[in-house]
């Protein structure tokens, strides 16, 4: 059996452990500039506030409601998010992290027990340890876990457990799931099945083999054998290698001029460099580019971007701002409101396969010893307490976030202070 | 080269003092706090707290409470009749706890760092 354990309303239980006056009040979670609704808590879903919907349009039902209103603390997310994991650890011998608030167990060692008792241990524990809600359903598949794990949250939020562990249960769960409710069905599928009348996973779940294994594809057949409750989707215990590593964001103000672009293009590539180095990965090509905002439409539009091959693969964050600066200086453009940059990097290979080039000037070992460096510094210091002249001192292309919570369990300067 | 260390087969790692104060990394939460009324459970202004979720209050342990929404420190003291948030400081009164109040235990006090602050650089002697 397999538990998907899933954290409810994760962000805004998150703002709610620090601030317990916000127990049953509406929060929501603003996303990366303040720009929209990215996390609710149920008293603001009861309000009828949407996901994703853009804060400037509804901030008098904010205000109308008394709603508590955070921009986005990915650094007390992730602190509580790996403080969730790590207990949950504790409880099968595989986990699977899903994502941020997201967690498979694999429970096939605990068969021979209770299991919607075990569930309840752990959804106890993880809140007693953590300060943060979970449900937990449980079924013989990943696919049956998610839909579980749905029916917890719409059925019986205060119980916290679903364990479908029979064929009757199977059947009522998909009987209760819409199509598009199905994990891994997307929108295209979602038309082709509801086109055809199938309206729940039961029907599809009874649809003939045949049928499915000509209309649907591979995955669409391991979704069929999933529903009857037949495992197909592997644990993943190990992350999967990034294939990718990007740093891009909205300023938080149009910038216009140019060395105030640049400056957030250094910074965004001294991350990507950051973020390459900590997971020892190299680089051989970048992409950067710069772009207008396209919902100004009154204003001149400008959208460029170019991908750059670099001479040997690295992860040093001279480098990687030089290549970005000559790459800047061809697909600049004055005369425009810029509302965006980011540098992506492609064809990631680990630091131990780096090939040399044979026309190499840099001096590679001077470079990586100075990175060592700098990583270490900027731990013990602070981000970006050494950082390049490029990346300057500005602050206009940083994110808008008027509502940050502080980071209470990550920097000591920071934890709460209680009045007693 | 030189002479190899004859301490080399001893060394230990250095004593590390968040594995002395914390228990359960996952379930322990730091906070500080202003005021005087834990002066005598060693608790004085500006103190910081080590907090660990994990552990089942107990009578007579010091907590970190919720009452009516607002964090607070005291010692929890259960009695025949009641439950007690009792203030380490004859200057502040015990509260007893009734049934209209909501009070839940965030977390048990299991230490307190207090960091001296020498602010007059003059030497002495």
């Amino acid at each position: 059996m397999i538990a998907l354990v899933d954290c409810n309303n994760f962000y805004a239980s998150c703002e709610r452990l620090f601030q317990p006056r916000l127990q049953n009040k509406p929060i929501v979670v603003l996303s990366n500039n303040d720009g929209c609704v990215i996390a609710r808590s149920d008293e603001a879903k009861e309000l009828g506030i949407e996901m994703g919907a853009p804060s400037f349009l509804i901030e008098s039902l904010l205000q109308q409601h008394n709603v508590s209103v955070f921009s986005s603390n990915y650094t007390l997310y992730g602190d509580l998010s790996d403080r969730v994991m790590t207990t949950l650890s504790q409880f099968a011998d595989q986990l699977e992290v899903y994502s941020i608030d997201e967690a498979f167990l694999n429970l096939t060692a605990f068969r021979h027990h209770n299991l919607t008792e075990y569930a309840h241990t752990i959804r106890n524990t993880v809140l007693q340890h953590t300060g943060i809600p979970v449900s937990v359903g449980i079924a013989p598949s990943k696919t049956l876990a998610k839909i579980a794990n749905r029916l917890v949250k719409k059925r019986n939020k205060q119980l916290g457990v679903y364990c479908i562990d029979s064929m009757e249960k199977i059947q009522f769960a998909l009987q209760h799931t819409p199509v598009k409710d199905i994990w891994g069905i997307g929108s295209q599928y979602t038309k082709l099945l509801t086109g055809h009348g199938f309206i729940t996973a039961w029907d599809v779940s009874r649809a003939p083999e045949e049928w499915i294994r000509k209309n649907l594809s591979v995955v669409g057949q391991r979704m069929y054998n999933e529903l009857k409750g037949i495992s197909c989707i592997s644990f993943e215990d190990m992350p999967a290698k990034k294939k990718m590593v990007c740093v891009a964001r909205g300023f938080g103000k149009v910038l216009s001029e140019q060395h105030e672009v640049m400056e957030a293009l250094a910074n965004f590539t001294a991350m990507v460099a950051a973020k390459l180095r900590s997971e020892q990965l190299a680089t051989n090509t970048i992409q950067i580019f710069v772009q207008t905002n396209a919902h100004r439409s009154n204003e001149p539009q400008y959208f460029r971007s170019l991908t750059i091959r670099l001479p040997v693969a690295t992860n040093s964050t001279n480098e990687l701002i030089y290549h970005a600066r000559q790459g800047f200086e061809t697909i600049y453009r004055p005369g425009y409101n810029y509302s965006k940059t980011g540098c992506t990097a492609m064809e990631l290979i680990p630091v131990t396969e780096v090939q040399s080039g044979i026309f190499d000037k840099e001096n590679r070992s001077r470079n990586s010893q100075l990175m060592q460096v700098l990583d270490k510094v900027n731990r013990s210091f602070g981000k970006n307490a050494v950082r390049f002249a490029l990346q300057g001192f500005g602050t206009r292309w940083k994110l808008r976030q008027l509502k940050l919570s502080p980071c209470y369990t990550t920097r000591i300067d920071e934890v709460l202070t209680i009045n007693i | 080269m030189g002479f190899p260390s004859p301490a080399k087969d001893y060394q230990e790692d250095v004593i590390e003092l968040s594995q002395y104060l914390v228990q359960h990394p996952t379930a322990t939460f730091y906070f500080r706090v202003s005021g005087d009324s834990m002066i005598n459970a060693c608790m004085p202004h500006g103190s910081l707290l080590v907090v660990d979720r994990s552990i089942k209050p107990v009578s007579g342990m010091i907590v970190l409470a919720v009452l009516n929404g607002e964090f607070t420190v005291r010692r929890i003291v259960q009695t025949r009749r009641s439950l007690v948030l009792h203030p380490e400081n004859p200057a502040y009164k015990p509260l007893v706890v009734t049934e209209e109040m909501n009070m839940q235990v965030w977390g048990v006090v299991t230490a307190v760092v207090v960091k001296y602050k020498y602010e007059n650089n003059d030497r002495v002697g």
